[in-house]
């Protein structure tokens, strides 16, 4: 019996394990995960993109505002054009109509009272989207 | 016999337990190159914004003051809450050599309010303005 004892490998497998816990990996997964965590609560994925606001200058009012399309946004979600009510399609084709003949026309955008902002960034966008460089934003008469 | 057979399974299970926890290391690590690479870590805002969706695509640089306007159109600058008098004459000392100032809106704000914003800007000499916006869900 104690021959064939003596040829197993058996003293590999026992000190092996004594030498690799030598360096505890707990401590290391735990600042890991700290590091992890904090990451993942402090970075932002938002995909962040700019609008240029163009304002005329300060005191401009729309009656003043020479050759420029005005165009109102209300707080009831209805548009106007120079006084003129008007939905989102048939905005789109007068502006786009206006804007190939002068392809620098200037538009001032209105948003009354109670208009939220998403609301005007809609409009906005719809009016660069069909041309439109120069749109500006103004507001009724300062209080 | 028993205690030689008993040597063997205590240090294979040890191996084994270290062995199933490098994959998760592993994992872990990726994680954390990811977020560090991929997440930009930012300043914590004073108000809680959700910003209006557009398709803009003009991306931004973060060289700006940001004015912060939350829903119900209280103003910051840098953590600070002001009013819209006290606007101006905090951005002046801000304002690097760019000019440059983004104001961070909640879409729920009033346009007009954000109108104003713009006008007291302009008053106070900012020569770029520009409204943050996310871009909108496909």
């Amino acid at each position: 019996m104690t021959p064939g004892f003596t040829s197993t490998p058996s003293p590999l497998p026992v000190e092996r394990p004594r030498s690799r816990s030598f360096v505890s990996l707990t401590p290391l997964i735990d600042v890991v995960f700290i590091l992890l965590v904090f990451f993942m609560l402090a970075s932002s994925f938002l995909d962040w993109r700019a609008i240029e606001l163009a304002a005329p200058q300060s005191g401009t009012t729309a009656s003043s505002a020479e050759g420029a399309l005005l165009v109102e946004v209300r707080a009831d979600g209805t548009l106007r054009l120079s006084g003129e009510a008007l939905d989102m399609g048939a905005l789109a084709s007068r502006v786009s109509r206006r804007l190939a003949q002068r392809p620098d026309q200037a538009i001032v955008l209105e948003p009354q009272a109670g208009v939220a902002l998403q609301a005007a960034v809609d409009v906005l966008d719809r009016l660069v989207a069909l041309g439109a460089k120069d749109v500006s934003l103004i507001r009724d008469s300062p209080q | 016999m028993s205690r030689f057979s008993f040597d063997v399974s205590a240090s294979g299970g040890a191996q084994d337990e270290d062995d199933r926890i490098l994959p998760l290391i592993n994992v872990v690590f990726l994680l954390l190159i990811f977020f560090m690479i991929v997440g930009s870590v930012s300043q914590v805002d004073p108000f809680d914004i959700e910003p209006p969706a557009s398709d803009a695509r003009e991306t931004v640089g973060d060289d700006a003051v940001v004015v912060h306007v939350d829903a119900g159109g209280r103003l910051s600058v840098d953590g600070h809450v002001l009013d819209l008098a006290q606007l101006a004459s905090g951005l002046s000392a801000r304002l690097g050599r760019g000019g440059m100032v983004h104001i961070k809106a909640d879409q729920g704000v009033e346009a007009i309010r954000v109108v104003a914003v713009l006008e007291t800007l302009r008053g106070a000499g900012v020569q770029q303005v520009r409204l943050l916006t996310v871009q909108r869900p496909a």
